[in-house]
């Protein structure tokens, strides 16, 4: 059997107005979309206000992961290709946004609050939280914490799955048992990743530590240099991250290379965790350059569980240009070999995601109800980086780049997908790789010298 | 050899090159950043020692640490207003309610209902707020004297913060002797460690007994903090601390930290005073930049005698509303290296973290609950607490 491409691999979209202006108009719209629903729901000043922080956390968290399900792991079944290709784009995206919510709803309320909650764990269940005497705002807040640490997880297994296990062994299925299989398998994992990674956390949230149900304190204490669970919120988020960047902007390479598919997704999908977690060791030393080293029991900014939490938002600043990049600039960079244009890319991601970082933490406090400065404890940049994440890839996704794209019609345009520079390694490419790793370790120490420089050259606050 | 070979020679180099630089930054980001060897970039720490003095001996009263009288209470409308970033102004707490609701109120609306009686009609100011505001009953406060005994045996009064509530604050001040300290102008400077509600918005209670004492506030304050010292009737000087290490007088100083607080407020202060012979003693309103962070950075600027951290006072924020995070649990287990010999919490710091604390075997001072203070592990209302 041959493996079906997804839609939104299978799909060509087509520019409906001049370069410039579709970009310009999409991006408007996404920035007037984000804005309005961050308004409606989150905003601490808007109507919903489910920013409380971690109620709005959860939904942006879920959204995100249920959007993955429909989008890869179910190829948007059970709607049908001429459905897809036949409907309006934004009556489209308000069906496939309003299922997205609806799914979420169900997960949360059946599946966690009931089911885990009310039988099994519970501090999956606010009102069992309550009922035990802890204050209400809290309970909802430590559920809300817990369920969206499931999603964490989830967000990244999932593509994971997808992208760089390609679906295997179940890539050649036809939907929906493809997709109920990698749902299940993904889930699944997701829970024992959970339980590795964030039960302990839980477990000392409550007083006494609740040492025999959890490992308390966490396996993680010595290394990490607390017991929070952050420590772990590191990696995966960075695992998210690079999930994206290995299926957007680098085009699976360089594990495409690998001809023999089970090494070529064994490397995927482990490579992308050891780039994730070498990613977040030097995000957490790079707070350490320039705000020195964290002392243990500290609040803010100096503090190891914060410093943490902040690797997996710095990762998350790099995803945002990413995602619009390779969305809105068909990756920005394409005239050059694949290599190249996956080095520049990658650069100009990178500094989009300083500009970003700079001007978010210098304004956001102005236009989205947070708070001012670095690392107040209900200050999550996660939540408005991954709801604006999430707007663009309901516009993408779900409504084709609705106003400034369309669906291009049969032969309009001939869709390639690149598959190209698989071919044989050759002497020369071995001695570039071994110039290029020494280079690559220059290319580190000359970063983390200037580190110190730039940091107190960007004084932010 | 052809012209296309040397080509996909280059083209192959480059490609090689390309991906070695990625493989070798991110390989060395994996094996360096978090080894041992990382340390070698790390700046060291160079103590500045600055010398702001000695006391002889420091006493601290806790006029009143129960900023509320029920977390429930206070954290329902802390949900319903829609989180812990929503501006306090805006909650419609007393003494700015403004008959609107929860959440719907703002500074103007509240003040012009009593501005006109403050500061000396309190009680018709606070009947009046009473009526249009969110769970008035609620509303306590937290204050503090500090008074400092000098080298030369002068004695020295300081207020540390002002409250909540008009009555109980009154009450409080008259249980203790503070308004008649301040009518008679012994306390030389009321000190706000930050803009919230339990510390600040009681103001027109000291106003009413001494309007023109010295206010000094840490940067960072809003608009409408200002604008309320004036309508509260404040007549005297008005000093804004910048951050980092504000002398007060010799071996007292405050230091404040831009540090993000939740319902919009923003930077506090708290204060050092290096007692003779004995050490430092941290004293604090809140501490929301965190009790290590206070002492850490002591240790970098300060000089204080026998290089000791002596005492801790005050309000810790570390557990304020029955609410518990691990990285609490790193606090407590990481104060222990700094060796305190006597520690005094109350208010924000938290009855469970409190009571880790005596777990963990830390000289925890006990308090008599008195005066609606819920647990002796607390300095609670009415105190006291000396050092050296």
């Amino acid at each position: 059997m041959m493996e079906t491409p997804l839609y939104l691999e299978e799909r060509s979209l087509v520019k409906r107005f001049s370069s410039p202006l579709s970009i310009l108009l999409n991006t408007l719209f996404i920035m007037v979309l984000f804005y309005v629903s961050w308004w409606i729901f989150q905003d601490p000043r808007g109507i919903m206000r489910m920013y409380t922080p971690f109620v709005g956390y959860m939904w942006c968290r879920w959204l995100l992961v249920v959007m993955i399900w429909i989008a890869y792991i179910f190829d948007f079944w059970p709607f049908s290709r001429s459905w897809l290709n036949n409907t309006h784009p934004v009556l489209k995206g308000v069906i496939l946004t309003t299922l997205t919510a609806v799914i979420f709803a169900v997960m949360l309320k059946l599946f966690f609050e009931t089911l885990l909650g009310e039988y099994a764990i519970t501090y999956f269940s606010p009102e069992r939280l309550t009922k035990e005497g802890l204050v209400e705002f809290y309970a909802l807040e430590y559920s809300a914490q817990a369920i969206l640490m499931f999603a964490a997880i989830a967000s990244w297994l999932s593509p994971a799955w997808v992208v760089a296990a390609e679906g295997a062994p179940w890539g050649n299925l036809k939907q929906p048992i493809k997709g109920f299989s990698i749902f299940i398998v993904t889930f699944l994992l997701s829970f024992i990743v959970y339980f590795v990674v964030y039960h302990s956390n839980m477990g000392i949230l409550f007083d006494p530590w609740q040492k025999f149900a959890a490992v308390t304190p966490p396996w993680w204490e010595d290394f990490a240099g607390t017991v929070h669970g952050n420590f772990n919120i590191a990696w995966v988020m960075c695992c998210t991250v690079i999930v994206w960047m290995h299926e957007t902007i680098w085009e699976r390479y360089p594990f495409s290379m690998i001809q023999t598919p089970w090494i070529r997704r064994t490397a995927s999908f482990f490579g992308i965790i050891a780039i994730a977690v070498a990613l977040s060791f030097f995000l957490y030393y790079a707070q350490e350059l320039i705000w020195g080293e964290a002392i243990r029991g500290t609040r803010r900014d100096a503090a190891p569980d914060w410093r943490w939490l902040h690797v997996g938002e710095m990762a998350i600043f790099w995803l945002l240009p990413t995602l619009y990049m390779h969305f809105y600039l068909k990756n920005g960079f394409n005239g050059y070999s694949k290599v190249v244009n996956i080095f520049l890319r990658t650069i100009a991601t990178v500094l989009a995601a300083i500009a970003l970082y700079y001007v978010y933490y210098k304004t956001a406090h102005l236009f989205l109800g947070t708070q001012k400065g670095f690392s107040h404890p209900q200050q999550f940049p996660m939540i408005p980086l991954i709801w604006f994440i999430n707007v663009m890839l309901i516009n993408y996704w779900f409504m084709d780049g609705w106003p400034g794209w369309r669906l291009a019609k049969v032969g309009e345009v001939i869709k390639v997908r690149s598959v190209e520079e698989n071919g044989v390694l050759t002497a020369s490419f071995y001695k570039g790789a071994v110039g290029g790793i020494v280079g690559g370790v220059a290319v580190y120490f000359a970063i983390i010298y200037l580190l110190p420089y730039m940091g107190k050259a960007l004084t932010i606050f | 050899m052809s012209v296309q070979n040397e080509d996909t020679k280059r083209r192959d180099f480059l490609k090689g090159a390309l991906t070695g630089l990625g493989l070798g930054t991110f390989a060395t980001m994996g094996i360096f950043s978090y080894s041992p060897m990382r340390e070698f970039f790390l700046p060291q720490m160079v103590r500045k020692m600055k010398d702001f003095g000695a006391c002889k001996s420091i006493k601290i009263t806790n006029i009143s640490e129960t900023s509320w009288f029920d977390n429930a209470t206070l954290m329902g409308d802390i949900k319903g207003a829609g989180g812990l970033l929503v501006n306090q102004y805006l909650f419609n707490w007393p003494p700015f309610g403004d008959g609107t609701g929860l959440a719907k109120g703002s500074y103007e609306k509240g003040i012009a209902k009593i501005k006109h009686l403050l500061p000396n009609k309190l009680e018709e100011a606070w009947k009046i707020a009473e009526e249009n505001s969110v769970n008035p009953q609620n509303a306590g406060g937290f204050a503090a004297l500090i008074e400092i005994e000098r080298l030369d045996g002068v004695k020295k009064k300081y207020l540390l913060d002002t409250g909540w509530s008009y009555a109980w604050m009154d009450e409080s001040f008259k249980r203790e002797g503070i308004d008649k300290m301040l009518a008679n102008g012994e306390i030389e400077a009321l000190i706000i460690s930050h803009e919230h509600w339990d510390h600040f918005w009681g103001l027109p209670v000291t106003m009413k007994y001494a309007p023109n004492i010295k206010i000094i506030v840490p940067e960072g304050f809003y608009p409408e903090g200002f604008q309320y010292i004036k309508d509260s009737g404040h007549k005297g000087e008005l000093m804004v601390h910048k951050t980092g290490i504000n002398d007060i007088e010799p071996g007292l100083c405050a230091i404040v930290f831009d540090v993000p607080i939740i319902n919009r407020v923003f930077g506090e202060q708290s204060i050092f005073a290096n007692v003779q012979g004995k050490g430092l003693v941290s004293i604090s309103g809140c501490c929301h930049q965190g009790i290590i962070q206070f002492i850490s950075m002591a240790k970098k600027e300060l000089k204080y005698d026998n290089d000791q951290m002596y005492g801790i006072y005050g309000g810790l924020h570390i557990s304020p509303f029955d609410d518990w995070d691990p990285k609490y649990d790193d606090l407590v287990i990481g104060l222990a290296k700094w060796d305190f010999k006597a520690i005094g919490c109350n208010h924000c710091t938290g009855l469970l973290t409190a009571r880790k604390f005596v777990a963990a075997g830390y000289p925890v001072v006990q308090g008599t609950a008195q005066h609606r203070s819920k647990s002796k592990v607390y300095l609670g209302n009415g105190d006291t607490m000396v050092f050296g």
